[in-house]
């Protein structure tokens, strides 16, 4: 087997553009988690977003099209705007307790892949490994992919669409009291 | 060795009636622990899912009981059954998934094969190297002593000599599945929320009847309106910031006339009266009740509960059609539960608009319950320190000054804020612990006159 050296196109140039913007929105992104900036984070999304992370099951193979709940049904987060807005303004009042003294959180972004490009919007995959550490002793990991859909908006992105899978059935953390 | 004696034989020094103090050991020891998983939970009927999660023949949904996990099965009669998930080979589990559809079980160790009704089916080599000599009708799966439903709630024991269900649960517990199943044709919303929470699991149950706590644990909730926000003439101070800022405390004209049911064999109410809710939630919520069939089915005491409803030892009804099962792993870890309910008749928008509370209140990501696994899970923690578990846990609050008035197969008290239910669900803890036969555990838990 052969495996024939890229060659510098034009497509292939754009397309390396637009995955390196892509990294760079969500690296962004994740440093706005990280330094606790949730209101310059919400601002990302766009008003229709919808932000969503469903259940998941341990279920046998053949049934593993049911691991997942969808919207409609239960879920950890099912977020418009809104909402993702009321929970900022949450963690701002002073008297969110779960998070004072502040948890210490990194998001770590990697797998990034476009799978769709239309000109306008973009769907995007990734992974993701979100520490979390808290008072002397509490650590919470969370592993997962994301999908995302990121719509091309002035000269930047904004998010349209964020569905999170997350790695864990019985969840092992007390409370899940931030953003992925 | 020490001659202290062990807590099991102070058990009158655990829970102070008199004074509203607990020993805190009773939230870490390991001996308590064990003992809680022989004299409650393998004793009391437990509640393990919804019909209306294993519709069809061949679901099962995995369940919690004590120290055990049972296979909650949908039998080809339309009749449900449980039994352990353990193989009556070697005790490998049965089944690996937490729900789902079969047609029978097979073990993965040696594929020992069970029908849906638990019974041993298949056994390869029965005749090679069994020689025909195993009884297969002597070792099926382990069922439960008894299973039954009230409304469409299963709940099941260990126990054959426990009183029917309907008996064990009385007009309190009763009340609290009433309160969920009145509201329409209710089925379960697809997903139970699971998480843990690395506390005792008797932190999570007395918090349920804790209406002191959402004022300040869930300040940040009232003030972004999830909430409704008192009235400004319900503000109080009291709590200081630790830059000595007073704390505008937000008490509600509710917080006055709480309503609280305590039953036999532990179950209790505590909470809002319904009436004095309205004045500041508005009627809407509670519309649901105002049809005459439900009025008549839920009494005139029974419509009047707008708190939370808990049936001993572990599940907790919310005025938002969910349970929470508190499910104790160890005695400083807890699993939460979530199920969720919704009126299948409702309109689409009803129906969303449940949901969407739902998962905004509640579960690990619910605005007010996010803030509510730290102070538990701190709280446990300090109950291991040698000097800090010498310090009493205090539920004083209204001590020796209500009322019992019963009324319906209720008694019911009338009274601001209090900790009438806590200290209740610990007195009936403390008489489960000795173990004594079901009428002692029911006459020990009658209600008295006055709390
Ligand atoms: S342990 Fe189940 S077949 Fe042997
Ligand atoms: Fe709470």
């Amino acid at each position: 087997m052969t495996i024939e050296a890229p060659s510098a196109t034009q497509s292939t140039v754009d397309a390396m553009v637009v995955q390196h913007q892509v990294e760079q929105f969500l690296y962004h992104e994740a440093a706005l988690l990280d330094s606790h900036s949730y209101e310059e984070w919400v601002a990302l999304f766009t008003d229709d977003a919808h932000y969503f992370m469903p259940l998941r099951r341990t279920m046998t193979r053949r049934q593993l099209h049911l691991e997942f709940t969808k919207p409609g049904e239960m879920a950890y987060f099912d977020e418009n705007k809104t909402w993702l807005e009321t929970r900022a303004a949450k963690f701002a009042t002073g008297t969110s307790w779960a998070e004072d003294p502040p948890s210490r959180t990194r998001h770590l972004v990697t797998n990034v892949r476009i799978v769709k490009d239309d000109g306008h919007e973009l769907a995007v995959h990734s992974n993701f490994l979100l520490y979390r550490t808290r008072l002397k002793n509490d650590v919470d990991q969370w592993v997962g992919r994301r999908e995302d859909r990121l719509r091309r908006v002035g000269t930047g992105l904004a998010i349209v669409k964020r569905f999170i899978y997350l790695d864990q059935t019985v969840l092992q953390s007390g409370n899940l009291s931030t953003f992925f | 060795m020490t001659d202290v004696p062990s807590v099991v034989d102070r058990l009158d020094d655990l829970v102070r009636l008199d004074t509203g103090e607990l020993d805190r050991r009773i939230f870490s020891d390991q001996e308590i622990f064990d003992l809680e998983m022989k004299n409650i939970f393998g004793r009391a009927w437990l509640f393990l899912c919804h019909d209306t999660q294993i519709p069809k023949r061949g679901d099962f949904f995995e369940a919690p009981m004590g120290s055990d996990n049972v296979l909650v099965v949908r039998q080809r009669d339309g009749s449900i059954r449980a039994f352990l998930n353990t193989c009556s080979h070697r005790g490998n589990a049965v089944c690996r998934a937490e729900e789902g559809n079969v047609r029978n079980f097979m073990c993965t160790y040696h594929g020992w094969t069970f029908g849906l009704d638990g019974e041993l089916v298949g056994v390869p080599g029965k005749s090679i190297f069994y020689k025909d000599k195993l009884d297969l009708s002597k070792h099926p799966l382990r069922k439960v002593a008894q299973l039954d439903t009230y409304r469409g709630f299963v709940f099941a024991t260990f126990d054959e000599t426990a009183p029917p269900l309907e008996e064990y649960l009385g007009a309190t517990g009763r009340l609290g599945l009433d309160l969920i199943a009145e509201r329409g044709d209710m089925v379960a919303v697809p997903g139970v929320q699971k998480f843990t929470v690395q506390t005792n699991w008797k932190f999570t149950v007395d918090n349920v009847f804790d209406y002191y706590h959402p004022q300040i644990t869930h300040m940040s909730a009232f003030s972004v309106g999830l909430i409704p926000a008192p009235p400004d003439d319900f503000v109080e101070g009291g709590a200081k910031s630790d830059t000595g800022a007073n704390l505008e405390v937000p008490f509600l004209p509710t917080d006055l006339h709480n309503f609280v049911v305590v039953g036999e064999y532990g179950h209790a109410i505590s909470g809002p009266d319904q009436e004095s809710l309205e004045v500041s939630a508005g009627p809407e919520p509670f519309a649901w009740r105002h049809k005459p069939e439900v009025e008549e089915r839920l009494g005139r005491h029974g419509g009047r509960v707008a708190g939370h409803p808990h049936i001993f030892p572990t599940t907790w009804v919310t005025t938002n059609a969910q349970l929470s099962l508190r499910v104790p792993r160890s005695p400083d870890v807890t699993e939460i539960w979530w199920f969720s309910f919704r009126d299948r008749n409702a309109s689409q928008e009803e129906q969303a608009a449940s949901l969407d509370s739902q998962i905004h209140f509640f579960g690990p990501a619910g605005m007010l319950e996010q803030e509510d696994g730290e102070n538990w899970a701190q709280s446990t923690l300090q109950t291991k320190g040698l000097q800090s578990r010498e310090v009493p846990q205090l539920l004083k609050m209204g001590l020796g000054t209500s009322e019992v008035v019963k009324e319906d197969g209720l008694a019911f008290m009338d009274a601001p804020i209090n900790e009438h239910a806590q200290l209740w669900t610990y007195h009936a803890w403390r008489e489960w612990l000795r173990n004594p036969s079901w009428e002692e555990l029911r006459e020990r838990t009658i209600p008295r006159d006055r709390y």
